[in-house]
């Protein structure tokens, strides 16, 4: 990764989703989601229980493709059909389970699949070079400012909050320039919490664009520079936290508030 | 500093052996310190009761007895890191020495075309039980549990006409099986070893410290290690014949594996598919072919241990696939440390792993007990083994790491 993309004045958004439809056979998950990430910033993704948020995501990560709608990468309409691609764009995705080896070191689940090797003859043997990731590593999670225990260190013996940081360490050094983070303060106490929302903040400060899902108001209200909610598969509201309160954030969550083309008010539970 | 951090790692003033030691007891993978513990234990109770058992001589003979289940035992920690089971290696190693035998002493093969044979069978044996196992995805344990019948009816089916047994008469193959390597030679060959391997870790250790970064306390320590283990199992043995060519080509193998399943890409596969499939497979690592490579190496490595045990008995038999040569390697690779639930563990399991084995085994014969002991003892060994497993497996689950 570079060690701060540079939040250059360009016109165009890092991301932009317009109408993105899909279904599963009779079930319509998505009817009409639009919503905009900025570089080096927060765009929370709010919405219930089947609301839509997985199936977005897994969308933009290329996991489940759309049926229908845009995708714009810094303007341009790009086709993700397959994670692969969408890590080819530099679009990340932090899982809640967070994928990590627990078996394996610090270092070698942040390289995984992409280790650095070199290779005396063309076909191998793919020597890894261990120094060199593990210097590497510890550079980056300097500019993270994420501390942790020696690289070799099992997965398995850190907390939950160590483990989520490496997952986000991980996606960072991808070379990716959007960040997608599903819940990634849910299983975690008060000052793990804390932590990984101080890495969400300063993953945007260096010029990431970062999705987050959440459930928790609080933890948008601290982090999140936009607020996307969605509800029953359609965007239903889209602004900057500054001007909305949490009042109105549940009440477009829930429904109570109106919302244009569904009709009814407070339908879901 | 932050606040991600485990409070009991604030151990900065303590000195590298207690950080070590600390590091030891919290840990939840002791790598090979059990097994070379529980080995110096049987070793000195064995030499206490019979003076005979830590002699040259002795030792040479354990050296011999350590191939073949050794080898077994590499092929074995090979599946095991991936979480499965191979249940065939008995027989399809049996089978491959069946094969060597039929080529060179009925057809009348050269006897490399015969060891070629007999490899490239196990291995396609290997290839075809990994097919199944990857690509349709039946248990592993049933299809080797399969295979290894197959393989015993094939081994039936041609060395009953011959009586059960054939001789193996040739001079390559009686060397490797007799012969030792030359004193100077061994000296020769572990120095560079040796050299090789400490010139790898100070660079990795100076390469870390340029930077910044403490050098390795613990990796210094291994290489310390070693030296005593490698010089004094050479010098030992080379005070009475030398180093045994049998064991020669086991270490060779050891050695490649190590470096495999450690220092390449593909090991580091191995280990992420065994401990993590669906992480694996996220982060782009193709499982199926992973899966596949390792029951083809296996598979290889059960065609050579076959060649190795026929050579040293001087016989394709098959009475020895009768024996207990599969459990005795699945046993040595639980012994040395290797995980059954996947991901961990180390291929130098086989070595110690062999060793605590043929080191019962052996020193209960010196002292004329019965095998109905013998098989007792080792039971106890194997339990005690599991038993740390899962007491570790169950220590990280508690610390919800599992």
């Amino acid at each position: 990764m570079s060690a701060a993309i540079a939040a250059e004045p360009v016109a165009a958004p890092l991301l932009e989703v317009r109408g993105l439809q899909k279904r599963y056979g009779a079930v319509v998950a998505l009817r009409d989601v639009n919503f905009t990430v900025r570089r080096g910033e927060v765009t929370a993704l709010l919405g219930d229980n089947g609301a839509g948020k997985s199936t977005t995501i897994k969308a933009i990560a290329g996991v489940a493709p759309i049926d229908e709608g845009d995708i714009l990468l810094e303007g341009r309409p790009v086709s993700i059909r397959h994670p692969s691609e969408a890590t080819a764009l530099g679009i990340q995705t932090v899982y809640q389970d967070l994928a990590l080896c627990d078996n394996l070191g610090i270092c070698a689940n942040l390289y995984l699949g992409r280790e650095l090797v070199s290779s005396p003859t063309a076909l191998g043997p793919h020597v890894l070079r261990d120094v060199d990731m593990e210097l590497e590593a510890r550079r980056v999670l300097k500019t993270l400012r994420i501390n942790l225990p020696a690289l070799d260190t099992p997965v398995a013996s850190l907390s939950g909050g160590q483990r989520q940081a490496v997952a986000i360490a991980r996606a960072v050094l991808w070379d990716s320039k959007l960040v997608i983070m599903d819940e990634p303060t849910a299983a975690l106490g008060v000052a793990q919490t804390a932590e990984v929302l101080r890495l969400v903040r300063d993953l945007a400060e260096q010029g990431y664009g970062v999705i987050l899902i959440t459930h928790n108001m609080q933890n948008v209200f601290q982090v999140a520079d936009n607020i996307a909610v969605l509800r029953l598969g359609a965007t239903v509201m889209q602004a900057r936290k500054s001007d909305v309160t949490p009042e109105q954030v549940v009440g477009a969550i829930t429904g109570t508030l109106a919302i244009p083309g569904t009709g009814t008010a407070g339908a879901m539970a | 500093m932050s606040s991600v951090q485990h409070p009991e790692q604030k151990s900065e003033q303590k000195s590298p052996f207690r950080r070590w030691l600390t590091g030891v007891a919290q840990s939840t993978d002791l790598g090979m310190l059990p097994v070379i513990a529980a080995l110096i234990v049987i070793w000195a109770v064995f030499e206490t009761l019979n003076a005979n058992f830590l002699t040259p001589r002795n030792l040479s003979n354990l050296a011999a007895q350590i191939v073949v289940t050794g080898t077994l035992a590499l092929a074995e920690i090979y599946i095991i890191l991936l979480g499965m089971i191979d249940l065939s290696i008995g027989w399809n190693s049996v089978l491959a020495a069946s094969v060597f035998s039929l080529a060179t002493v009925f057809f009348h093969l050269p006897v490399g075309v015969g060891i070629v044979l007999g490899i490239a069978l196990a291995t396609g044996i290997g290839f075809l039980q990994g097919m199944v196992v990857s690509r349709i995805g039946v248990p592993s344990f049933v299809v080797t549990l399969g295979g290894g019948m197959i393989a015993e009816g094939l081994t039936l089916a041609i060395l009953t006409p011959h009586g059960g047994s054939v001789p193996l008469a040739d001079d390559f193959t009686t060397a490797i099986g007799t012969l030792n390597l030359d004193p100077l030679w061994s000296w020769v060959l572990s120095l560079l070893l040796f050299g090789g391997y400490a010139a790898v870790t100070l660079g990795g250790i100076r390469k870390r410290a340029a930077s910044g970064h403490e050098g390795g306390f613990a990796a210094t320590m291994r290489l310390v290690g070693v030296a005593i283990m490698l010089f004094g199992a050479v010098f030992m043995l080379n005070a009475y014949r030398g180093v045994p060519f049998l064991l020669m080509l086991f270490l060779i193998a050891l050695f490649a594996s190590a470096f495999v399943t450690k220092s390449t890409r593909f090991g580091r596969h191995l280990y992420a598919v065994g401990g993590n499939a669906e992480a694996a497979r996220r982060a782009g690592i193709s499982v199926k072919g992973i899966q596949l490579a390792v029951f083809i190496i296996a598979g290889f490595l059960v065609g050579l241990a076959g060649y190795l045990d026929a050579a040293r008995l001087g016989v394709a038999s098959a009475s020895v696939g009768n024996g207990d040569i599969m459990l005795n390697a699945v046993a040595a690779a639980v012994i040395g440390g290797t995980s059954l639930f996947g991901g961990r563990g180390s291929v130098y399991g086989a070595l110690f792993g062999a060793l605590v084995i043929a080191s019962v085994s052996n020193g209960m014969n010196l002292l004329g007990a019965a095998s109905s002991v013998r098989f007792i003892v080792e039971g106890l060994i194997l339990l005690a083994a599991i038993t740390i497993d899962t007491i570790l497996r169950l220590r990280r689950m508690r610390s919800g790491r599992a």
